[in-house]
């Protein structure tokens, strides 16, 4: 939408609630959770309002984790038959018009860079994403062309993934690794996500998990709204950029992000222990909606 | 000799944990049960010594009469069938399916004695060790065979070695009321049941009653006791169910008369509970105090009128309440020593 | 000499006893002259006495080699080691500055990480250290120490030089050996303690307890403090319940606390007891099943959102493991060059890093000369000691330090010194370590002595107790001789 050259481009408001609910066969007591809920301000996005809460009623603290999240965490001693965890957030986000297009960057800038040591983080084996001489050989078939710049690398990762990968729900687990998940050549965007990151990772390109959500308006049969996940790749001199490979595209403005880490393990929604009866039932409801776009302010 | 320097003034072992009140008071009460059940065993085996040619159902009522006052009816009836003298005492000293088998007692006394180690002195360790090997070492066959009479002493001496190194090795402290409390509330229980196994034989004919063996099943309660000795100091004269009856529920000199048990029970208790304003009278504490005031204030003619085997079923329930409320009051946890199931929340997959 | 009747092989190592031409070192003399005096059946009575102490006390640890525990006597040998005056400042000032940086070392990578962008220690090291915690990055720790307990294994070069063979600052045991084998010695040789003037170490309860306390959450006039353990199962039982009962505070297990409203209490017959400062001997990883492992069962629910809050302190804090890791150990020396500009003045003992090209193919190359350890296990066990080891042990080694350069690291063996041991009925040296105990309240003080281990086996170089080490006492002297 292209509009008078004296004004900014109309930035997205988007609005967000994630419901989690637990039934519990009897009573749960000493409940102690973590959550990641609270999505992050970055060059990308800024939350402009987030509130938590929790039923039965709790004090819920936070703190900031290693890797920047933000993490909710509280308990709940006495005896209860459900516990709900409600986030809701309004964040708005850059539009596409006014983000940089990523330019190309050699391989051998990795190396050069500044950052060099940081990105070792995001080139080692993790829980979910282990190395494994199949992904390494799949991505040798994929950049057999020869090596490109490292975004450009990345996408066409990416894409292999989109066009030869499945979405398919309930064929794989909250626990399916990323050499799981290849064998089974489906999954869901968890796993989509923990593919890539194992192909990036075994070509060099340092890449991590993102948890976040975004502004569903073409649906994929099937696709259920729920949380989502997806990748970033470090560029030098560009710093992170989100790649998408369940829906084969760079994450734009309606993405709103959560947070990162090296996989699934260190983004967890929702963790935690409690004392007594076993889990009857979770239900997650996630509803992500566009409030009306803000005009921009001239100059 | 330079001697280890005290703990600084400002930190002191403070109130005993849960888990350790908890495990005292199961060891004591465990290792009181198993020298009950030997006790009880060797009583009646020596009974039915003397007396089963007289009746070929004598054996299997009496048997069965310990059996149910002992409240192990239902289980040996699935286990085994008709009780007999052979598989009776073998369920009873070695079966580890019967939680209250001297075998299982022993076993669940050490397990508990083994979490607190550093809490007991190391000879209060040992002997129990010493009758768990003991036990492990024997089996049913070998027992009979070489005549259970001093296996059953053996038991009994174990758990007298283990309550008189308790008396003079373990602290006056809280653990020592736990220890205590255990020992006294299964003692006081024990009796009634050794009252009651006479309800259970069916009742005597009338040419039965003051013959000879009425009388000799009324001498067995007492040895079973250990109160024979003391009733007749008392009683002087004949062994008359009712003044067995007298004596075991009212004695307030004999050790294992009701009324002595819960006379001493109470005490503990109240130092165990405490009268604060964190805790007026705690129903554990209401409940003992009663259960002392009715015995204080009734008597044997009150207690054959309501009935004998009533009036003791009343005063288990009160006991088990009690026992109850302790646990849950002062323990935190269930009695049955296994922790709560720990739980994860479940995780969802990011599915979009 | 009774006791010396057959020769005493000195060979080519470092001895403690004897100097080079076979003479007694100084600080021997006595202890040498007073042997004199003894019978070999007199000094077989001492040493039964000793064990039979030892025995009766419950000095023991656990050893699993089926469910069923056996208990055993840590053995010890009657012969002390002894340290002159003038070794042990050395010594003291060496460990001070090497927990000193240590600490300022775990402070830096949780907070400002100014070490790795500096690069003076590489980033990817710290990264993918098997104990470093994220969950703790910008956490600040109660009075800024992460360490309150260190154990720092030393050993000797065959020139007599000590060196620093490993730092063990995540839950170092066997202070309780060093005061029971001190309890045994005076029961054994009173006489002998007359005569030389040993410095005490049954103070290490005391200071223990004043450093934990020294930590307690702010606003608390009368901290509560707690030994937290694993329980009956683990092999340092003995220990914790020793050390508890030595600084008269309860010993607790995992389900004896609980956390409300993020502050941690005791289950007791009163009540819940509010718990200040915990001395815990469980890893980071079981320490709360929320955060860290969630299978564990010996932790406490919701412990770290407590210590998040500041309203409990942990000894040692969670995260130090990371300067456990023997990759880590090798930069050490360069910490205290960054942290402190000072050189060390107990040296590292030199080692290679397979996750370093040249170093790696040098280990691959050599490794059947070589000492190779996992970086991350203890006890002696993930290790390989090339000149000792089979062709199919070194071919196993090798394999598996070309698939995870990351997890080893190796070293030139080096001659341990060793000390005369009593071996079935004759004196005979036997390797030896030394670890003392460091312990940081307000200051960081180094308790004089501590555990010297003997590897009981001849010629074997391991001195761990589950692999058949044993122990002697350490006497340091208030003067050189």
């Amino acid at each position: 939408m292209s509009g008078p050259t004296d004004r900014a481009p109309a930035r997205m408001l988007l609005h967000l609630i994630h419901r989690t609910t637990f039934v519990y066969g009897g009573d749960a007591r000493d409940s102690f959770n973590e959550v990641r809920l609270r999505p992050c301000d970055d060059e990308n996005q800024a939350c402009r309002q987030f509130s938590l809460r929790v039923s039965p009623e709790s004090a819920v603290r936070d703190y900031t984790d290693f890797h920047g999240n933000t993490v909710h965490f509280f308990d709940v001693p006495e005896g209860h038959a459900r516990l709900v965890i409600e986030a809701e957030s309004e964040v708005e986000t850059v539009p596409d018009a006014s983000r940089a297009a990523p330019a190309p960057v050699g391989f051998d800038a990795l190396a050069a860079s500044p950052e060099r040591e940081m990105q070792a983080e995001f080139l080692a084996d993790s829980r979910y994403v282990p190395f494994a001489p199949e992904i390494w050989r799949e991505v040798q078939d994929v950049l057999s062309g020869g090596r490109g710049d490292v975004w450009g690398d990345a996408v066409r990762l990416g894409r292999h993934i989109h066009s030869t990968f499945k979405y398919r729900p309930k064929t794989t687990g909250v626990t399916t690794t990323a050499t799981d998940a290849l064998k089974l050549r489906a999954g869901v965007c968890q796993d989509f996500a923990h593919v890539m990151l194992g192909m990036c990772r075994c070509a060099g390109l340092p890449a991590r998990y993102v948890s976040g959500y975004f502004l569903n308006v073409d649906r994929l049969p099937g696709e259920v709204e729920a949380s989502h996940a997806w990748v970033e790749v470090f560029v030098p001199g560009q710093g992170w950029l989100g790649f998408d490979p369940t829906h084969n595209r760079s994450s734009d403005e309606r993405y709103i992000k959560v947070g990162v880490g090296r996989d699934y393990a260190d983004i967890s929604p929702v963790s935690g222990t409690y004392r007594g009866a076993p889990t009857l039932s979770l239900d997650v409801d996630v509803k992500v909606s566009q409030l009306n776009s803000l005009t921009a302010v001239p100059g | 000799m330079q001697t280890t320097p005290k703990a600084p003034a400002a930190q002191r072992s403070g109130p005993m944990l849960s888990r350790v009140a908890h495990s005292l008071y199961w060891m004591s009460l465990y290792i009181e049960r198993a020298e009950n059940v030997a006790r009880l065993l060797d009583v009646n085996l020596q009974f039915l010594l003397d007396f089963q040619g007289l009746s070929e159902s004598l054996p299997q009522e009496h048997w069965g009469s310990i059996l149910a006052s002992s409240g192990g009816a239902e289980l040996f009836a699935e286990l085994h069938g008709e009780p007999d003298s052979q598989n009776v005492p073998e369920f009873l000293a070695f079966d580890q399916r019967n939680p209250n088998s001297i075998l299982s007692c022993v076993l669940s006394a050490r397990e508990n004695a083994r979490m607190i180690r550093d809490q007991i002195s190391s000879e209060m360790w040992e002997v129990i060790n010493e009758l768990y090997l003991f036990l492990r070492a024997r089996n049913a066959a070998e027992v009979w065979r070489a005549g259970p009479y001093e296996f059953f002493q053996q038991v009994k001496r174990y758990s007298h070695q283990f309550q008189g190194l308790a008396d003079s090795t373990y602290p006056r402290s809280e653990g020592w009321d736990f220890i205590q409390f255990g020992k006294l509330i299964e003692r006081a229980d024990k009796t009634t049941r050794i009252l009651d196994v006479k309800y259970h034989i069916l009742l005597p004919t009338a040419t039965d009653v003051g013959g000879a063996v009425d009388t000799a099943q009324w001498h067995a309660v007492l040895r079973s006791a250990s109160a024979l000795d003391a009733y007749r100091r008392y009683y002087v004269h004949e062994i008359l169910p009712w003044k067995v009856a007298d004596f075991l529920i009212f004695s307030d000199t004999f050790p294992r008369s009701l009324c002595y048990c819960v006379g001493r029970l109470d005490g503990y208790l109240h130092r165990i509970l405490g009268d604060s304003p964190a805790r007026p009278r705690a129903p554990a504490a209401v409940a003992a105090h009663d259960l002392l005031a009715d015995l204080k204030s009734r008597d044997i003619e009150y207690v054959l009128q309501m009935g004998l085997h009533e009036f003791l079923i009343e005063v288990q329930k009160s006991l088990d309440r009690i026992g109850d409320e302790v646990v849950q009051t002062t323990m935190f946890f269930p009695a049955d020593p296994e922790p709560e199931e720990h739980q994860h929340q479940q995780t969802q997959q990011q599915q979009q | 000499m009774s006791l010396f009747t057959t020769r005493y092989e000195r060979a080519s190592f470092f001895d403690e006893m004897f100097g080079a031409s076979g003479e007694f070192r100084p600080h021997y003399r006595r202890l040498a002259e007073r042997l004199d005096t003894l019978s070999e059946g007199e000094f077989n009575q001492r040493r039964a006495a000793v064990d039979l102490a030892f025995l009766r006390r419950g000095v023991t640890f656990t050893v699993y080699d089926n469910t069923e525990g056996t208990e055993r006597i840590f053995p010890f040998d009657l012969l002390p080691r002894i340290i002159p005056a003038r070794e042990w400042t050395r010594i003291e000032a060496g460990l001070i500055q090497r927990l000193t940086a240590l600490n300022l070392f775990l402070h830096d990578i949780y907070h400002e990480q100014k070490i790795l962008k500096d690069k003076v220690v590489p980033a990817a090291q710290v990264f993918s250290a098997k104990h470093f915690r994220r969950e703790f990055m910008n956490f600040s720790v109660p009075r800024d120490v992460y360490v309150h307990i260190c154990g720092s294994d030393l050993i000797r070069d065959h020139d007599g030089n000590y060196m620093v063979l490993e730092d063990n600052l995540r839950c170092p045991s066997g202070a309780s050996y060093m005061i029971e084998n001190r309890a045994a010695m005076r029961r054994a040789f009173p006489n002998l303690f007359e005569s030389y003037r040993v410095r005490p170490v049954e103070g290490y309860a005391e200071t223990l307890l004043k450093s934990l306390l020294h930590i307690a959450p702010a606003g608390c006039d009368h901290p509560n403090v707690v030994v937290l353990t694993p329980g009956v199962c683990n092999s340092a039982y003995f220990e914790h319940t020793f050390l508890a009962r030595q600084m008269g505070v309860p010993i607790v297990e995992g389900r004896d606390l609980v956390v409300r409203n993020s502050c941690v209490y005791m289950r007791t017959i009163g009540g819940l007891v509010p718990v200040h400062v915990i001395y815990r001997r469980i890893d980071d990883d079981f320490l709360d099943p929320t955060v860290f492992r969630p299978d564990s069962v010996l932790g406490v629910p919701g412990l770290v959102g407590a210590y998040r809050s500041g309203n409990v302190s942990l000894a040692n804090s969670i995260g130090t493991g990371v300067a456990d890791d023997k990759v880590i150990y090798a930069y050490v020396p360069k910490m205290i060059r960054y942290y402190l500009d000072e050189d060390p003045i107990l040296p590292n003992v030199k080692t290679y890093l397979a996750s370093e090209p040249a170093d790696r193919k040098f280990i691959l190359e050599n490794i059947g000369k070589l000492v190779v350890k996992s970086a991350n296990e203890a006890g002696g066990y993930g290790m390989l000691i090339g000149p000792a080891s089979t062709e199919a042990e070194i071919a196993d080694f090798r394999a598996k330090v070309a698939a995870q350069p990351r997890n080893f690291i190796a070293q030139d063996p080096i001659q341990l010194s060793r000390a005369p041991t009593w071996c079935d009925g004759s004196l005979e040296g036997r390797h030896i370590d030394l670890r003392p105990y460091i312990l940081h309240g307000e200051k960081i003080t180094v308790t004089p002595g501590g555990l010297t281990r003997v590897a009981l086996r001849r010629g074997s170089l391991v001195v761990n107790s589950s692999q058949g080490g044993g122990s002697k006492d350490t006497w340091v002297l208030q003067g050189d001789d």
